[in-house]
């Protein structure tokens, strides 16, 4: 078997010429059990046995369905314990944020991330979610406002793995080009003399400079509320957003915003924890369920308008040097 | 000043990917050390929690892996010994579903243990339950794979692991599935009905209509062994089935179309052992976590699996011998082929994993048992192996490797037929000799392309070589003792002198130095269509004559005409027609008479069967 072979110290597997793989050659076994064949006990001892051994195997098989369904996955998948007994607390940085957090805080009424929020509680077994508003420059500092986790449109760095713990990403995000109505582009050649807005503190900012290479400099600005400005009063013609968001903000302005096409990159958003914090495998573990069920992937058409657990394989890909 | 760039990108992934593949495994080794662990540990010291060359949020090399995890469980079915299961059948299925049922019943008590859901600890235990023949090759060296103890244990894998695979499949399909569990294990129970009909019946049938219309190149028979696998990996996730059990049960569909010996497989081997399944296991390695390994935790629950796993496995081979009589160090030997975890466990536990049912404690805590159970098997290995005797080897089936000698590029119909229905059968390889003598001159590269093409499209799966000797008959002795042939099939001219492979070019001592069947068949034959057999003579010797009576047996598909053995017997042949006689020597073959065009005699010298055991199985349709 391959991983026989991969066993072995790396020489062809050639015991003899008749032998050169990990198992008995096809059709080496002798079929005259007369002659060839394992001495048995007694025929009638065979059969007794293999009854004996099929009804106990037959037991197991039928009692399976019956425990198989969804109950508390704490000791398998990870404990959680909640910093505050009875809730989930999630902080977020972007109250609201189109698609991801409508409504106000302690109980926004919608959005992605927060039904994400009440996936996991219900998981958990926490009854409530409350939600903490955190600057975004805290919560990647590290400081969650005491919260048990943070959802805030959050994408894995190493600067932030530092200070924070990050799950599995449940959405991908690559950088997504937002534009006003009316711009087109297939091509890095359509996107280069485009007028670029871009955040100051954004990670985005040096995938426009490096990968796209505008013919002009961009506009830079502070927030992502000024860049969206600078698109509505027509100072600039596109941006990168991570593409969720960006999905998110063209289907709350349809009119305003459109979504050109995506640039390749491994990002995604990921839920973020205090560094070092226990609660990190079951979350980590109901991500990759939720993943695997379809949950994440109905809360994305949901709200994003698009299937973004895996791959956004309906938002058409420009291709850049990396 | 420069301006350099820190490495990232595909390239670099694949560097460091490749690097691993190639020195874990070397590394691991010189330490005497499986290579497997070497891979792992390498995914571990490149990954998130060790050097961070690939980082968290990398998806290339986890897609990678999952392809390399379909590969790994593909190739799992492919290599089986089906032969083996079909021999040992009823002690292999009694063993299988011992050394099954206890390490599985063990895990749910461990699940139960430890607080586990009972999804959690039917998947447990599944995991448990199987096992990767890690020792075999050791095993095997020491000429022990006839072994009675040794089949019954590797056929009883196919059961154990695929059995486990369905469980898999339950437990998935029950996680992710939406509905009530009635009707999600309905869907299941439809998923693998849907998924066995298509890997066992079209699968094949697709698979040789393709060899027969595209096969002159050999990377289409490559690529058509990847397409089933995929395909059959793509139906099973639409009936929300793991994809793993769909490429499991494409590799068992193509077991007997993709011979061991063959090319097709040494390719798949070839990719896989350096490609696919190496960066599957440096993947799993990604998730190696010494933060979370040396855990107290982690080490409870390693401890607790190894307890419910190799005790379970212990109490199976001992229970074993009330199912078939085998010495202790033979029990051993089956423990140590059935304790090893690493192929199906790994894909479970990716699985669980992937599904949320397992966290990082629990896969680390497996990979803990992994590492273990292969560290513990192999070293228990050659104690019990010199405890057993080395049995006499084994006789090759007839078709294991057959070895169609020929002169011309378009041998008869007749001849490739009987060559590629032998190896069929016994799922072994024809490999073509192109037979010159040295006063031919220089062998054109026509005839060699020529007999490539047409090996493939008989799905020979075999070699086409050249062989020249001072004669013709010396070449095809040469290549057949060279090749390790289990049979020779020589296709030429039976009565005259001027054929390069006639039979005037035989003499006694020369066959008898062949010491596997030799089948002469007369040039012209136009396929098998009608087998005649001459009437039984008293005085032909055994075990010749049984062994021409199981070749016409099995090449009428049962159905043997008696030959009218007047004078003039060979005017009646009709084309198609194929008479198989034995000679009680080669000087004989020479005064048979010429076939009419289009039929054929296959004439079998009794010196080179003397050493033949009737084989009841050779008489099979």
């Amino acid at each position: 078997m391959i991983i026989a072979g991969v066993v072995r110290d790396g020489t062809t597997s050639r015991g003899s010429a008749a032998h050169p793989r990990g198992y008995p050659p096809r059709g080496h076994g002798r079929r005259d059990p007369v002659q060839y064949g394992p001495a048995v006990a007694s025929e009638g001892g065979v059969g007794a046995v293999l009854r004996r051994w099929a009804l106990v195997a037959a037991g197991i098989a039928l009692a399976v369905p019956a425990g198989c369904g969804r109950s508390s996955l704490a000791n398998s998948a990870g404990r959680f314990e909640p910093a505050h007994a009875g809730a989930l607390t999630v902080a977020t940085a972007f109250l609201p944020a189109a698609g991801f957090w409508e409504g106000e805080a302690p109980d926004p009424s919608g959005g992605f991330e927060r039904d994400l929020a009440h996936a996991l509680a219900d998981r958990f077994d926490v009854g409530s979610v409350v939600v903490v508003p955190v600057a975004f420059g805290d919560l990647v500092g590290g400081d969650l406002g005491g919260a048990d986790l943070a959802l805030s449109e959050l994408t894995p760095t190493d600067e932030r793995d530092e200070v924070l713990d990050f799950s599995t990403p449940y959405l991908v995000a690559p950088p997504g080009v937002l534009a006003r109505p009316g711009i087109e582009a297939v091509d890095v050649a359509d996107l280069q003399p485009l007028r670029w807005v871009a955040v100051a503190a954004s990670t985005l900012t040096d995938v426009v400079d490096d990968r796209v290479r505008p013919d002009d400099d961009p506009l830079v600005v502070d927030t992502r509320t000024e860049a969206l400005q600078a698109l509505d009063d027509g100072r600039a013609d596109v941006m990168l957003l991570d593409l969720p968001v960006a999905l998110a903000q063209a289907k709350a302005a349809p009119d305003r915003y459109r979504v050109l096409a995506q640039l390749s990159g491994p990002e995604g958003l990921a839920a973020a924890l205090p560094d070092g914090s226990d609660n990190l495998q079951a979350v980590d573990s109901a991500i990759r369920a939720f993943l695997a069920d379809g949950t994440i992937e109905r809360l994305s058409k949901r709200w994003l308008g698009a299937d973004l657990g895996s791959a956004a394989d309906d938002v058409p890909l420009i291709r850049t040097e990396e | 000043m420069l301006a350099l760039h820190m490495p990232e990108g595909a390239a670099f992934t694949f560097l460091v990917l490749f690097v691993v593949v190639l020195a874990g495994p070397a590394i691991m080794t010189r330490a005497r050390i499986p290579g497997i662990i070497g891979l792992l540990i390498g995914g571990w010291a490149i990954g998130p929690h060790g050097l961070g060359l690939i980082g968290n949020g990398n998806q290339t090399v986890p897609q990678l892996g999952q392809l390399g995890l379909l590969y790994l469980m593909f190739v799992a079915g492919l290599e089986l010994d089906l032969g083996v299961l079909s021999v040992y059948r009823r002690s292999a299925v009694a063993f299988s579903l011992i050394t099954f049922t206890l390490p599985f019943v063990g895990g749910l008590v461990v699940g139960e243990i430890l607080g586990f859901p009972t999804a959690a600890a039917v998947l447990l235990g599944s995991l448990l339950a199987s096992h990767t023949l890690i020792t075999y090759p050791m095993i095997r060296d020491a000429g022990l794979s006839g072994n009675p103890a040794v089949a019954t244990a590797v056929g009883a894998t196919v059961l154990t692991d695929t059995i486990s695979l369905v469980v898999l499949a339950g437990v998935s399909g029950t996680q992710t599935g939406s509905g009530s569990t009635g009707s999600i294990f309905l869907q299941l129970a439809v998923g693998l009905a849907v998924l066995v009909g298509f890997s066992l019946v079209v699968l094949p049938r697709v698979a040789v209509w393709i060899y027969k219309r595209l096969g002159a190149d050999r990377s289409v028979r490559f690529l058509v062994a990847m397409i089933s696998f995929l395909a059959a990996a793509t139906l099973a996730e639409v009936f929300s089935i793991e994809g793993i059990v769909g490429a499991f049960f494409a590799g068992l569909a193509l077991n007997r179309l993709v011979p061991n010996e063959g090319q097709t497989m040494h390719r798949i081997d070839f990719f896989g052992s350096t490609v696919f399944v190496p960066i599957f296991l440096v993947s799993t390695g990604l998730l190696l976590d010494p933060s979370v390994m040396f855990r107290l935790e982690t080490m409870k629950f390693a401890g607790l699996f190894l307890v419910a796993c190799v005790g379970g496995k212990t109490i199976a081979t001992v229970l074993s011998r009330t199912v078939i009589k085998v010495s202790w160090h033979e029990s051993g030997l089956m423990f140590v082929l059935t304790t090893p975890q690493a192929a199906a466990t790994l894909a479970a536990t990716t699985v669980g994993f992937e599904i949320g049912l397992f966290s990082t404690t629990v896969v680390n805590a497996v990979l803990v048992l992994i590492l273990v159970s292969i560290v513990m098997s192999t070293a228990l290995t050659p104690p019990f192996v010199r405890g057993v005797e080395v049995p006499a080897a084994a006789e090759p089936e007839l078709g294991e490797r057959v070895v169609l000698a020929v002169h011309a590029a378009e041998p008869s119909r007749t001849a490739t037929q009987i060559a590629a229905r032998l190896a069929r059968r016994d799922g072994g390889v024809v490999d073509t000799v192109l037979v010159r003598h040295s006063g031919e001159g220089r062998v054109d590269r026509g005839p060699v392309d020529a007999l490539s093409d047409l090996a493939t499209r008989e799905g020979f799966d075999g070699e086409v070589h050249v062989a020249i000797d001072r004669s013709s008959a010396q070449a095809v002795v040469r290549a057949a003792n060279d090749l390790g042939a289990s049979l020779v099939v020589v296709d030429g001219d039976l009565d005259g002198d001027d054929g390069p492979l006639g039979a005037t070019h035989w003499d006694e001592t020369l066959a008898s130095t062949i010491p596997v069947p030799l089948v002469l068949v007369s040039s012209g034959g136009d396929g098998i269509r009608r087998v005649l057999l001459p009437r039984a003579d008293p005085d032909q010797v055994e075990p010749a004559a049984a062994f021409v009576q199981a070749l016409a047996q099995f090449l009428a598909r049962g159905d043997v005409a008696e030959l009218d053995d007047g004078p003039d017997w060979a005017a009646g042949l009709r084309p198609g027609d194929v008479v198989v006689m034995a000679v009680a020597s080669v000087d004989l073959v020479v005064g048979l008479p010429t076939p009419p065009p289009g039929a054929a005699v296959v004439a079998v010298p009794a010196s080179t069967v003397a050493h033949w055991h009737p084989h009841p199985d050779v008489a099979e349709s």
